[in-house]
């Protein structure tokens, strides 16, 4: 419905300026004055949305837009109206409608724009269901594991190591700089209590940095729980060092 | 950074296959297929774990093969934005340099790299300070991070950056020689 509901302004924003659709734009009219109403309500989508349907748009005819949902008309009629309302004369009522519209528009969109820009790592939200982040360490032990068993597979002539697991290899085991990676992941894994997310953790695992300064500069998501977990991390950090193997 | 993940693929098998050992030809063809790929949403698959259920196969009309899901566990590695990576200088020319932090190639740009370090052509080009402390050249191992990400059917191209508290070399063949 949102989709349909944007198409149908988006179209009406296109043509704007030509004379044959001011017919359809002020049809639509009534169904803007009942929005309003709603207009708090809408916050994240709007504005991938819009852009999104600023590029299918043209072809679609404004047949469509009496069934769309209020909500996600009236912000794209708000932003549409920066367009139409510049050139054409029917605005006399339609463009008190409009300009409602667009204050409200406008007026969420720095709403939904700063928690994105200030996240530098947003790892979790990536990760798929049902899996399991492993630290470099990890990682090695696994691929150690196969890379075992490879040595007595590649006998049979048809299975080969692609060049990618020894990639892949090499560099964890490069990344492993620990003794015994279990004792590693319980040392961290108790962070979790204090908000540090998989990611952060892994990070931290596989950079082990030397200093909280460090830590905080190289997972500088971590700075939003400062308080919380400045303690906590600094005792993880003084563990780890006693876990590195000595090369 | 590495993952553990199960995922699910569609096999199909010929029917000559078919016998006793018909799980062990699944799992060496899945192996074979499945194994250095790259998907733009989990990343390189680097080794099979395990195999953890196959299901029911369906013959295919028309050409008796067999589709059998077989969900399994592998290994795969994906670079994230933002993530640090301790790589190692594959090449470096006067953009930039390239990287490789296991299967994955990373590439920082001059903008990138601290603006102390200038680039010095010559047969082993590198970037270095003007006290000549530090140097990048091939083999450098850098300590960088992520900035973007591309991700396309068969590889994953990352762009790095040094320019940064923590950031840099770590470890330079060419001091130590």
């Amino acid at each position: 419905m949102a989709d349909r509901g944007g198409k149908g302004w988006s179209a009406g924003k296109g043509k704007a300026p030509s004379v044959p659709n001011q017919g359809a734009l002020n049809g639509e009219d009534p169904a803007s004055f009942k929005r309003p109403v709603h207009v708090d309500i809408d916050s994240s989508d709007e504005s991938e949305g819009f852009i999104e349907d600023q590029s299918q748009a043209s072809g679609k005819s404004n047949g469509k837009a009496p069934k769309k949902v209020p909500l996600d008309g009236l912000k794209t009629g708000g932003k549409a109206s920066n367009l139409a309302s510049a050139g054409k004369g029917d605005s006399g009522k339609g463009g008190k409608s409009f300009n409602a519209g667009k204050a409200e528009g406008k007026g969420s969109l720095p709403h939904a724009k700063p928690p994105t820009a200030e996240v530098d790592l947003k790892l979790e939200l990536d990760i798929p269901k049902n899996s399991r982040v492993l630290m470099d360490c990890e990682a090695a032990e696994v691929l150690q594991d196969i890379h075992d068993h490879m040595t007595i597979l590649s006998e049979d002539p048809t299975i080969k190591i692609p060049e990618s697991f020894n990639k892949a290899f090499q560099y964890s085991k490069n990344g492993s700089q620990y003794t015994d990676a279990k004792s590693v992941r319980q040392v961290l894994e108790t962070l979790k209590t204090c908000g540090v997310n998989d990611g952060e953790i892994c990070m931290i695992g596989n950079v082990c940095p030397e200093t909280v300064e460090e830590a905080y500069g190289l997972v500088p998501s971590l700075k939003a729980n400062r308080q919380t977990n400045e303690g906590p991390i600094r005792e993880a950090l003084t563990t780890l060092v006693k876990l590195k193997s000595s090369k | 950074m590495f993952f553990h993940i199960v995922l699910e693929r569609n096999m199909q098998l010929h029917p000559r296959h078919f016998g006793p050992h018909l799980r062990d030809k699944l799992v060496s063809k899945l192996m074979k297929d499945v194994e250095g790929t790259c998907s733009g949403r989990h990343g390189f698959v680097v080794a099979i774990t395990g195999v953890e259920e196959i299901g029911k196969g369906l013959i295919r009309e028309g050409t008796g093969f067999v589709t059998f899901p077989v969900k399994y566990q592998c290994v795969v590695f994906r670079p994230f934005k933002g993530e640090i990576l301790e790589a190692v200088v594959t090449m470096v020319n006067k953009m930039g340099f390239f990287a490789e932090a296991g299967p994955v190639q990373i590439f920082v740009s001059n903008h990138l790299i601290p603006d102390d370090m200038e680039f010095q052509s010559g047969d082993m080009p590198n970037y270095t300070t003007s006290d000549g402390s530090v140097k990048i050249q091939k083999d450098s191992e850098v300590r960088l991070k992520i900035i973007g990400t591309r991700v396309d059917a068969t590889e994953i191209f990352c762009i790095g950056t040094i320019k940064d508290d923590f950031l840099g070399v770590i470890n330079d063949p060419g001091a130590a020689s």
